[in-house]
């Protein structure tokens, strides 16, 4: 079969967005359900966050999970709500323009864009609704590929199911998805910001490091891979 | 399973609805003429009022409530002659017998009705239980009589699933001739004729001369304290009546209340609706009639309009407690919190009549969510929260609102809490008479001021008064009881037309809550509380229910129209 499709996967967090995986968690600890609550969970993120800023190079998935467990026991509901509300009050004011540009050039060459984000479904949703409209590329929902909170009986038990997105799987679950969807890869482009993307943008053709942390500026560059920087 | 269409069996019956005036009425009386143009006649059963007669009263109620919002606009002003064609307007009282009908058009009804649809009940929880008794029981048991004194008609009689009273657990669709939730020697009949004599000797009693005395000797020192005239006998008789209506009515809304605790209803409310279940079985011999028990009816899903709501309604006052500064919630996590949406509980009252008709009913069909699509307390407790967070997010009036209000949720709580209504009242009663006791020990400058703090926190306590018996009230619906009601008997009908299909299982709660219901009691049941004016419609074309001369000849001409077609 020939490979006709080709890809653009763009990595939310660092090239779309500049908010990680904490703000959303802390967002989430400080609108629990009661104040003893969200005093309970904020002490969890407060404890979380230097193990996740030490993980964050090397086991991102690992990283992730504990940044997440901030949410358990909290209603599916609430962070439904709470998603629309993080885009609203913080991830909207936090779109980078040099980003958009990068998915409009991937529109116009053709490209199929997946967007890869380690936020959980229920805050990253709201973004893609928006970048879908914003740029009237109507498939972009459904090309998402996110974290999901496992729920029980309406609660989110604080575990993310696998695969966890973040990690240095990204590079196979690439190729993966090359071929189940006919994918040629070696026409596709990627564009990322951190050390565990490293696999990802080397599995395309034409990769691109934005805004890149200290390991991934270190690999592009010995990889002689295009680097990009933008703020907003 | 039998199929049901609801168009063909209505089509040319007559259904007499009373109780067309409440919430549920107006809503399925409007929901019926919209969508089931066959019917024969809805004989609307109204009350007169004052000197305002039935028919007045129902031009009113269809010229101003949204629930005919949809004819309305379909109709403009075709709306009087379709109306006229398909409803007569008769004037009684469910509390009479008979209806307290003419005679004549009590003839005439017998021999045309096919469906009775007894919506009529007094909602308030601890009311005059004379009032519950006349419209609650007497209403139900003059609704049975009637039925039966007619040629081939039905009863479908509206009352609550919260007739099971104080219990827990699954509660089947069945209906019990003796039934009280706490006494198994209970006997209708025998309460019945007690609760009457206890009326009339609660009357007697406060009507006896030594009462009598001592009402007019309280009058005398009220209208000294007020310092007005003491000589003024038109003055004292108004006073010493209007003192004993109200004392009268206090000590029978206390016993009715202190009756229905004994027996195991939680008020007066359920204990009469279900007292008239059990008479109604009990004299049902002949009798062709169906129990519909619905549980919380609240704002509709889509009939009218998304949100249309009336009134107080259960979670009005609740959730407005929940906007305020009021957090924590006396309510059981994981107990079901039994709300259903007035539409649906029109298509199963819809469905109910027409199996009723057809002879293929139930002897009782509860009409709920709690069984097929449970909602618990505390997921509603925090829907609540949320959709006030969302609009005072954006809408609040003041930035303390913004910023502050909207972020404070509600929470559940079980027993006692350190920051309950009571402890809260209990400090600030401590409070005021430590006040009270300082003001007079410090200069006087200070201890006016102490006097004016302790009067802004007793009439915080007097707030709070309410507030806690306003939770008092609910308490046994979403803390004390875990009702799970069985909610099966609709699926034994298979409804062929979509739009009259009783389905709870579609209500997607978080949607309902956030996006229908709360915007809809924002609307339509906050202003009431506070006491300000409700939104009216005004349709742009007057409706003007034509004369029994016109309307006779309307609904000739188009059962002329009918046949020929």
């Amino acid at each position: 079969m020939k490979k006709t499709t080709t890809v653009a996967f763009v990595r939310v967090e660092g090239t779309l967005v500049d908010r990680g995986v904490l703000s959303a968690s802390v967002y989430i600890a400080s609108n629990g359900q009661g104040l003893t609550e969200r005093l309970l969970r904020l002490g969890q993120v407060a404890l979380t966050a230097p193990v996740y800023g030490l993980l964050g190079q090397n086991d991102r998935v690992l990283a992730n999970r504990l940044a997440y467990v901030a949410a358990r026991g909290m209603s599916e509901d609430r962070l439904a709500v709470l998603g629309e509300e993080y885009f609203e009050d913080i991830l909207q004011e936090r779109i980078l323009d040099s980003g958009m540009d990068l998915l409009r050039k991937a529109k116009a060459a053709g490209h199929k864009i997946v967007l890869l984000s380690e936020g959980i479904e229920q805050f990253t949703r709201p973004l893609v609704a928006h970048l879908a409209e914003t740029l009237d590329i109507d498939e972009l929902p459904e090309s998402l590929v996110c974290n999901v909170l496992e729920l029980r009986a309406g609660e989110a038990t604080g575990r993310l199911l696998d695969p966890v997105v973040g990690g240095h799987d990204s590079g196979r679950w690439a190729s993966q998805y090359a071929q189940e969807h006919g994918v040629d890869l070696e026409r596709s482009v990627a564009y990322a910001a951190h050390g565990p993307d490293m696999l990802l943008l080397a599995a395309v053709g034409n990769p691109c490091a934005v805004n890149p942390d200290y390991t991934l500026r270190r690999a592009a560059s010995q990889a002689d891979w295009p680097i990009m920087e933008y703020t907003l | 399973m039998a199929s049901i269409s609801i168009n063909h069996t209505y089509a040319g019956k007559h259904v007499l609805l009373t109780g067309a005036s409440g919430f549920l009425g107006k809503v399925w009386l409007a929901m019926m003429l919209d969508r089931v143009p066959e019917i024969g006649c809805i004989h609307v059963l109204i009350r007169k009022k004052g000197l305002r007669p039935a028919v007045d009263r129902f031009e009113k109620m269809v010229g101003s409530s949204y629930a005919f919002k949809n004819l309305h606009e379909r109709f403009g002003e075709e709306l009087s002659a379709y109306i006229a064609q398909r409803v007569e307007v008769v004037e009684g009282d469910v509390s009479l017998p008979n209806f307290g009908l003419e005679e004549s058009v009590a003839q005439r009804l017998r021999t045309q009705l096919d469906l009775v649809v007894n919506c009529a009940g007094l909602v308030d929880f601890n009311p005059d239980l004379r009032d519950a008794l006349g419209t609650n029981v007497n209403g139900g048991l003059h609704a049975a009589e009637f039925v039966r004194s007619c040629q081939d008609a039905a009863l479908l009689h509206v009352s609550t699933c919260y007739v099971v009273g104080n219990r827990s657990g699954m509660i089947e669709e069945e209906v019990h001739a003796n039934y009280a939730p706490a006494n198994p020697d209970f006997d209708s009949e025998a309460e019945f004729t007690d609760l009457q004599q206890t009326i009339d000797d609660v009357t007697a009693e406060l009507e006896s001369s030594e009462s009598e005395e001592e009402l007019k000797q309280e009058v005398l020192d009220k209208i000294r304290r007020r310092g007005l005239d003491e000589s003024n006998a038109t003055l004292i008789r108004n006073m010493t009546h209007r003192q004993r209506q109200q004392r009268l009515k206090n000590r029978l809304a206390e016993e009715g209340e202190r009756r229905a605790l004994a027996h195991g209803w939680p008020n007066t409310y359920t204990y009469t609706k279900s007292l008239a279940e059990s008479l109604i079985a009990r004299r049902a011999d002949g009798l062709k009639y169906t129990m519909f028990r619905p549980a919380i009816v609240e704002s509709a899903l889509s009939y009218p309009f998304p949100g249309w709501n009336e009134g107080f309604n259960t979670c009005g006052p609740l959730s407005y407690l929940m906007q305020t500064w009021f957090r924590h919630l006396p309510a059981k996590a994981g107990n079901p919190f039994d709300v259903i949406p007035v539409d649906l509980v029109c298509n199963a009252i819809a469905i109910a009549g027409a199996a009723l008709m057809l002879g293929e009913h139930r002897p009782a069909y509860h009409c709920g969510t709690s069984d097929r699509n449970p909602l618990t307390i505390d997921r509603a407790c925090d829907l609540v929260s949320l959709a006030h967070r969302k609009h005072l997010r954006k809408s609040g009036s003041s930035a303390m609102e913004r910023v502050v209000l909207s972020r404070l949720d509600g929470v559940c709580v079980e027993g006692e809490h350190l920051l309950s209504v009571p402890n809260i009242r209990s400090v600030s009663r401590g409070i005021v008479s430590t006040l009270r006791g300082l003001s007079e020990r410090v200069p006087a400058k200070l201890g006016k001021s102490m006097d004016e703090w302790a009067s802004a926190t007793e009439q915080a306590d007097r707030q709070l008064d309410v507030v806690e018996k306003m939770l008092d009230l609910f308490r046994p619906f979403i803390h004390d009881n875990r009702f799970v009601f069985r909610c099966r008997g609709f699926q034994e009908h298979d409804v062929e037309e979509a739009a009259f299909r009783f389905e709870p299982e579609s209500i997607d709660w978080r949607h309902y809550w956030m996006n229908i219901h709360i915007p809809g009691l924002r609307r339509w049941s906050y202003p009431a509380i506070e006491g300000k004016r409700v939104e009216t419609y005004t349709p742009e074309v007057a409706f003007v229910m034509p004369g029994p001369n016109q309307a006779q000849a309307d609904a000739t001409a188009t059962h002329a129209k009918r046949e020929v077609g």
